[in-house]
């Protein structure tokens, strides 16, 4: 990897202390109902239905939270944003389209997009001395995360197809939210080679998929 | 721009999907979303195939901070009561209580100025309480302690005519003595059995001259 650690002011142990009424319930989470269950909780909580909307809750938060600790990195702010995410789930649920996204598609993009709308406004704002001690980055890099999880799906033959450079180029650009120029910068390669291999490998990853 | 394109409508809609887009683009891609569902249908491959990269991230378990914060945030009248921990529940008993006698106390003293009407405002889960007190210019609200609001958000007071059209008494002072001073209009609406009822708004009270945001609390007030 090269580059990436520089910018890593977000990503870092978590040094929260967890008070005694915010223990972390460790009980085992309730598996991800299928799409079907989901899509009839999503339509329940477009009706204001609050039962179905605490257990699409509990159906689909620690995978939610999973997304959000892999982009914001810090738990404190994986946390906000999760919760973000749930209350726009929660007002957002009458325009969701069944016929366009699966639910969880749908739930993952809101998770996404808070994710980097939080990361950008955290890259605009100066280190404070308390984040400037959390620099120290001990957290996975985009590889060792995909490559420690990996399991034999067909996402990781599609990944694998991938050339090494379009495989980080689409990572990096889906998890951190950088503009064109940005991840042209991060990753010290100009701004057209950068374009090309984003284009190429979602090409090459969605026919993979869909093959 | 030739959005008609198939090969060109499905690269914008992936450099859309990974967020490669100029601002401005985006812009004028989202309207075209907004026309054309096959475009729609095009991006939401996009976003699965991507969503594909978060297929591999392990679940984490969840604090139950979190859900306690959306809940919050999704129906403000829960929060001071659900994360309330009983010190500040006893704390506040202890408030009411003590305002209480002084308030008798005061009313004792400044019987002048007494207190005509009186009306206890509770919220939907009857758990949290206050008590207003209508004087002939100025309506007194007691406790304050309730105002753990957020702080762009004002509460406001509202009176409910019999025709049912609210009208706003004003926004509540989050400090100070708990005052909301009557104009004539409103003066002439205090009477018994009249409806007052206080919903959260935006800082500085509702924009629309009608209450927008949730009611939080509500009772009648009775003669004294």
């Amino acid at each position: 990897m090269n580059g990436t650690t520089a910018r890593r002011g977000l990503t870092s142990g978590c040094n929260r202390i967890v008070g005694p009424h915010d223990r972390i319930v460790w009980r085992k989470a309730i598996p991800i109902a299928d799409t079907d269950q989901l899509k009839h909780l999503l339509a329940q909580c477009s009706l204001g239905d609050r039962g179905a909307f605490e257990a699409l809750y509990r159906s689909v938060s620690p995978r939610l939270h999973g997304v959000a600790l892999r982009f914001m990195g810090r738990a404190d702010l994986a946390e906000e944003v999760l919760q973000e995410s749930f209350v726009r789930i929660w007002n957002n649920a009458s325009r969701y389209q069944s016929h366009l996204s699966a639910p969880m598609t749908w739930m993952i993009n809101i998770t996404r997009n808070q994710a980097i709308d939080q990361l950008r406004k955290h890259r605009e704002r100066p280190l404070s001395d308390l984040d400037a001690q959390m620099l120290v980055d001990d957290s996975p890099s985009v590889h060792d995360q995909l490559n420690s999880s990996r399991e034999t799906t067909s996402l990781n033959r599609c990944l694998d197809r991938l050339e090494g450079m379009q495989r980080q180029s689409i990572t990096i650009a889906y998890f951190e939210g950088l503009s064109c120029s940005e991840l042209a910068e991060q990753l010290s390669a100009p701004l057209g080679s950068v374009k090309s291999w984003i284009r190429r490998g979602m090409e090459r990853l969605r026919r993979c998929l869909e093959s | 721009m030739n959005y008609q394109t198939p090969s060109l409508r499905r690269a914008l809609a992936a450099d859309y999907a990974i967020g490669l887009m100029p601002p401005t683009a985006c812009r004028r891609f989202e309207q075209l979303l907004l026309e054309d569902p096959q475009l729609r249908a095009e991006l939401a491959q996009w976003q699965d195939s991507l969503m594909s990269l978060t297929e591999l991230l392990a679940e984490q378990p969840v604090p139950d901070r979190v859900w306690r914060g959306v809940t919050a945030r999704i129906d403000p009248q829960t929060p001071q009561l659900t994360l309330r921990q009983p010190f500040w529940s006893w704390l506040r008993v202890t408030i009411a209580a003590c305002s209480l006698v002084a308030a008798v106390t005061l009313g004792v003293i400044y019987n002048r100025d007494e207190a005509r009407y009186g009306a206890t405002l509770r919220s939907a889960d009857a758990q949290s309480w206050m008590s207003i007190e209508a004087h002939e210019n100025y309506l007194k609200i007691r406790p304050l302690a309730f105002a753990t609001i957020e702080k762009n958000r004002s509460l406001e007071m509202w009176v409910i005519p019999s025709d049912g059209k609210p009208v706003s008494l004003g926004v509540i002072p989050s400090g100070g003595d708990g005052k909301i001073k009557l104009g004539s209009a409103q003066k002439a609406l205090i009477r018994e059995s009249i409806t007052l009822a206080i919903s959260l708004e935006p800082e500085g009270g509702s924009p629309t001259g009608q209450p927008t945001g949730p009611v939080l609390y509500k009772g009648v007030l009775s003669v004294l």
